[in-house]
């Protein structure tokens, strides 16, 4: 054994090299990633190991004019499944809990495949009590199985407001795809009506608690105690414009029927009512809605989903018989004292017009106050088709209101290019007759009636048609009011008083609505029937109280039933008066509690 | 000053220090990584307990008489071989290897053991007077001694440990003095099987390299041809073997040669890994401070990770330290063995210092990620009985030929 050559130098070398060249490197490889990549390891440990989890904020509540709430929120509980933790064999035990059909998870869950399998996915919104009782007491055989509370639309004042609160609903892929910055799945919008109009204010901004998560995405903890979350903030409650018993007595006039009716305060355009009739529960929308429920509405011939007072286009009958009288007022084509004389009936351009009665010989106010149709086959033809049509737009009558909530049918107003491009050069001058009692082309909704009415009875000036004042502020409750444009007509006021004049008739004189006289509030108004092609006439009223100083006007519109007076006046007064005798009204309903509390406790006596 | 000086001269402080260092920095990572774990809560303490009989175990080593250390060689080796059959025949399997024994509730790994009994012998082969390394006979002698226990270990099958009896009979070859064309026989079959696993193209252009190196070395004509068939025969075998492996042994092959391709699988940890120390930064999220080691984001990471706790917690700093006492302990083993008279001792302390050395390098290594996912623990630090207690008997071995260098330098 010769003691140098087992281990030369160089081998000596050779294993030194490698041994410091290893650790060389590996000291080299953490410098390049401890030192200079930090940045990057970092950002991939942080995402890693924190989830965001989104705090949804409460949405804005509704308050009346008076600062009731009628549009509230109320916890709800939803069942919720994380994919990647659940098994599918509770399925069916599931199902049987939260009463759902076999197959209902599995759809779902199939629908919401496309997310991330560590997000939970909402399976039922609503769940009874008796499932969240069950789901606490078997949590720990359910994995990825958990549920939450979320809050739910609630409506409080007993007024239903269908068409003009709207409803929200989880958005469609459609509007996420549009919308991707600002929802998630699941996440509700507003689809109809104010819910939707204001989306933005009602909605509020989501928050983000930070927790810590291990490497199966279980929760472990806050992160750094919470102090790095992001608070939701509550979406803003709005002020509507709507007086609550207004609105009530509007929606239970018209029940039963299909109709529309709006009042409007005309010195502000604040809508104080708008009904529709049918109309439907908004409660039945607040949680997953019923299949059977959307299916009795969508195939219900009468259209329940269908805005009447925005998106009905109608004529307008006798109602527009005011517009044609301030126009030729305002025109000078005639004043007070230019009369015509009504023998029943008058033959323009070789066809024979009809009158209701013989009126005789009467002047504009008296006109207006027994509806004369021959004095307005005449007026027409002296005012003329450009003329008319200029007021009729001037009013607003066939073009939208552009009232808040939207959706609004335009109407129509035809003018001579119109029967020109529809009947030639020399077209029938007999058509003008029908079109100076507002029947024929001439189509109005009842929300641009109430306007024209707000104009007529506040002298020409009002503002759009609107649904909302402003919203509260989160912090002081403040009211951010919103600003609507000012219609000024310029008309003097002189002429409106003269029209008012023949309004008041109508209801205080021998006119078509003395029928709704009262005895304490001074209502001027004016009946309207339409000629409708598919059955009985709808019959129109357009009203405002009172009289000297107008705090509100009516539009109402009952489709099918016939005469103006008889339907739709009635309606509009009890409307007034639940807006003008508000002290009264309420006693009335508390006497009517009253009576049916005693009643109540009578019963329990007897037995 | 004198006893200082008698302790100085017989117990190696810069052995046992750095070593004892190693696993005190181990028990603290494998606290914090195992501390939200209830399935590993105890560890802790059963390391330290581990730790104690370990130090026993060195204690016993360092004082047996130095000149039984090669009579021990062959019963070492015997003993070693039977443990891996029994253990093969009715071991029980641990994250899909067949290579743990149980004993009184306690596992316990016979190749751990393997490894320490095959030095020996092959350093006991090496240093008989008639071997020559010159001599083909003597070079394939040699790789049996060690390939038995290679077998038997890749039968359980245990890849990362086979990795280890590689890299420990190339050591001991080298130390010995196999010429330049005797390494190149040796290892050049390895190369060519490694290479193999990357496809088709990279075999062609090892086994054109081979031929190259063949010209080079000017051998006669049908031994260089047998070389070269052993070396085709060594890529193919590769391919074949890689088909038998495993799934999830072939996937972490895959995944060494692309992690990213699947981040959730098998590429997971390693990518976890590195995660864990890159983001540790400069001076370490802080003890217990570290989110990937706290919420498990590695899976056992206080066995073959262990190095991720230190780099995410403690840092670079921190990932320096354990390097330095590493490589400070490295350089005191190789000084000994550089300076020991002693060819069989010399040889043995080589071998500890190759085992050491190889499990080092693939361990960090791989948590670095600049090796595959291979698991191997990491020395004195990583979790786990056997290990420590080998890692702390070789210890004593190296310790043992420095109290005695005088009689043997």
């Amino acid at each position: 054994m010769s003691e140098q050559n087992f281990a030369g130098n160089a081998r000596k070398s050779v294993i030194y090299i490698i041994l410091v060249a290893t650790f060389i490197v590996i000291f080299l490889r953490l410098f390049q990633m401890q030192i200079l990549e930090y940045e990057f390891f970092n950002d991939k440990s942080i995402s890693n190991s924190i989830k965001a989890i989104e705090q949804t904020p409460l949405r804005g509540v509704f308050y009346d004019r008076n600062m009731h709430i009628v549009v509230g929120n109320v916890p709800a509980y939803t069942l919720r499944i994380t994919p990647a933790e659940y098994n599918k064999k509770l399925n069916r035990t599931l199902e049987a809990v939260i009463g759902e059909e076999p197959g209902y998870i599995d759809k779902i869950l199939y629908e919401n495949r496309i997310y991330s399998k560590f997000v939970p996915i909402r399976i039922k919104r609503g769940i009874d009590f008796k499932a969240v009782s069950w789901l606490e007491e078997n949590a720990e055989h359910l994995p990825g199985v958990d549920y939450i509370v979320e809050m739910q639309r609630d409506y409080p004042a007993g007024i239903r407001g269908s068409h003009i609160f709207g409803y929200t609903k989880e958005i469609s892929p459609k509007l996420l795809e549009k919308y991707k910055d600002i929802y998630k799945p699941g996440d509700y919008i507003g689809y109809t009506g104010i819910e939707k109009a204001y989306e933005n204010i009602l909605r509020g901004k989501k928050g983000y608690d930070y927790v810590l998560v291990d490497a199966r995405r279980k929760e472990i903890g806050k992160f750094k105690d919470g102090k790095d979350d992001v608070p939701s903030i509550k979406g803003n409650d709005l002020v509507l414009t709507i007086d609550e018993d207004v609105q009530r007595v509007a929606e239970q006039e018209l029940k039963g029927y299909s109709g529309a009716a709006v009042a409007i305060d005309p010195k502000t355009g604040e809508i104080l009512a708008m009904a529709s009739a049918p109309d439907y529960d908004l409660s039945e929308f607040s949680y997953v809605t019923s299949q059977d429920y959307l299916k009795k509405l969508f195939e219900d011939p009468k259209k329940p989903f269908f805005n009447r007072a925005t998106q009905s286009a109608n004529p307008p009958g006798s109602t527009f018989k005011l517009m044609e009288a301030i126009c030729a007022l305002n025109t000078n084509v005639i004043d007070t004292n230019t009369t015509f004389t009504c023998l029943g009936g008058q033959t323009f351009y070789g066809r024979y017009f009809k009158c209701d009665a013989r009126h005789g010989t009467l002047n504009v106010i008296h006109a207006i106050e027994h509806s004369c149709d021959v004095y307005f086959y005449n007026l027409i033809y002296k005012i003329g088709m450009d003329r008319w049509y200029e007021y009729a737009k001037k009013f607003g009558l066939g073009q939208v209101t552009h009232i808040d909530i939207g959706d609004e049918a335009k109407g129509f107003i035809p003018n001579a290019e119109y029967y020109v491009h529809r009947y030639g050069e020399d077209w029938p001058k007999s058509i003008m007759a029908s079109l100076g009692i507002g029947q024929g082309e001439v189509n109005v909704t009842p929300i641009q009636l109430a306007q024209y009415a707000a104009l007529i009875a506040n002298d020409g000036v009002t503002y759009t048609p609107h649904l909302v004042r402003g919203y509260l502020t989160n912090d002081t409750k403040k009211l951010v009011p919103f600003s609507f444009k000012q219609i000024n007509l310029g008309i003097n006021k002189r002429i409106f008083n003269i029209v008012k004049e023949g309004m008041y008739l109508v209801v205080n004189g021998s006119g078509t609505a003395a029928g709704i006289k009262s005895k304490d509030i001074v209502i001027a108004g004016k009946t309207g029937t339409a000629q409708n092609p598919h059955g009985k006439d709808h019959a129109w009223f357009i009203g405002f109280a009172p009289f000297d100083n107008p705090k509100i006007v009516v539009a109402v519109l009952v489709e099918n039933v016939g005469f103006g007076a008889t339907y739709a006046a009635p309606i509009a007064k009890k409307m007034i008066e639940a807006y003008l005798e508000k002290d009264k009204f309420q006693k009335d309903e508390q006497m009517e509690q009253k009576n049916f509390d005693n009643n109540l406790m009578g019963a329990k006596i007897e037995n | 000053m004198r006893i200082d000086y008698k302790l100085n001269d017989k117990f190696d402080l810069g052995l046992i220090i750095p070593g004892f260092l190693l696993f005190c920095i181990g028990l603290v990572a494998i606290y914090s990584s195992t501390l939200h774990n209830p399935h590993a809560a105890g560890n802790f303490h059963k390391q330290l307990v581990w730790g104690i009989g370990a130090l026993i175990a060195f204690f016993i080593v360092y004082s047996i008489p130095t000149n039984l250390l090669k009579p021990a060689a062959i019963p070492s080796y015997i003993l070693s071989i039977i443990m891996l059959i029994v253990v093969l025949a009715i071991g029980k399997r641990v994250n899909g290897a067949k290579s743990w024994l149980g004993l009184e509730g306690l596992g316990f790994q016979p190749s751990e053991f393997a490894k320490l009994g095959t030095i020996m012998a092959i350093s006991y082969f090496l240093s008989r007077q008639n071997t020559n390394l010159e001599s083909f006979k003597d070079i394939l002698i040699t790789l049996a001694i060690g390939l038995i226990p290679v077998s038997l270990i890749l039968a359980a099958p245990d890849l990362g440990t086979s990795f280890v009896f590689f890299g420990l009979i190339l050591a001991l070859l080298f130390w010995k003095g196999i010429s330049t064309f005797g390494l190149f026989i040796v290892l050049s079959p390895g190369i060519v099987a490694v290479s193999s696993l990357f496809g088709t193209y990279y075999l062609i252009g090892c086994l054109i390299a081979v031929i190259i190196c063949l010209i080079i070395f000017k051998k006669d004509i049908f031994f260089s041809g047998a070389i070269f068939a052993l070396n085709i025969g060594a890529g193919f075998f590769t391919n074949y073997v890689y088909g038998i492996l495993k799934e999830h042994q072939q996937a972490r092959i895959k995944s060494f040669i692309n992690p990213w391709a699947d981040p959730l699988g098998a590429g997971y940890n390693s990518i976890q890994a590195k995660v864990a120390v890159g983001s540790g930064g400069f001076l370490g999220k802080g003890f217990l401070a570290g989110n990937q080691t706290q919420l498990q984001f590695i899976p056992e990471q206080w066995t073959d990770f262990i190095f991720c706790v230190i780099g995410e917690e403690f840092g670079f700093i921190g990932s320096i330290i354990v390097l330095a006492l590493f490589m400070y302990l490295f350089l005191r083993i190789f000084k000994l063995a550089s300076s020991s008279k002693d060819e069989y001792l010399s040889l043995v302390i080589v071998g500890i210092l190759s085992v050491y050395f190889i499990h080092l390098l693939i361990n960090i290594g791989m948590v670095v990620g600049i090796m595959p996912v291979i698991g191997i623990p990491l020395p004195f630090m990583s979790y786990g009985g056997s290990s420590l207690v080998v890692n702390l008997i070789m210890l004593g071995v190296v310790a043992n030929v420095y109290r005695t260098r005088k009689n043997y330098t």
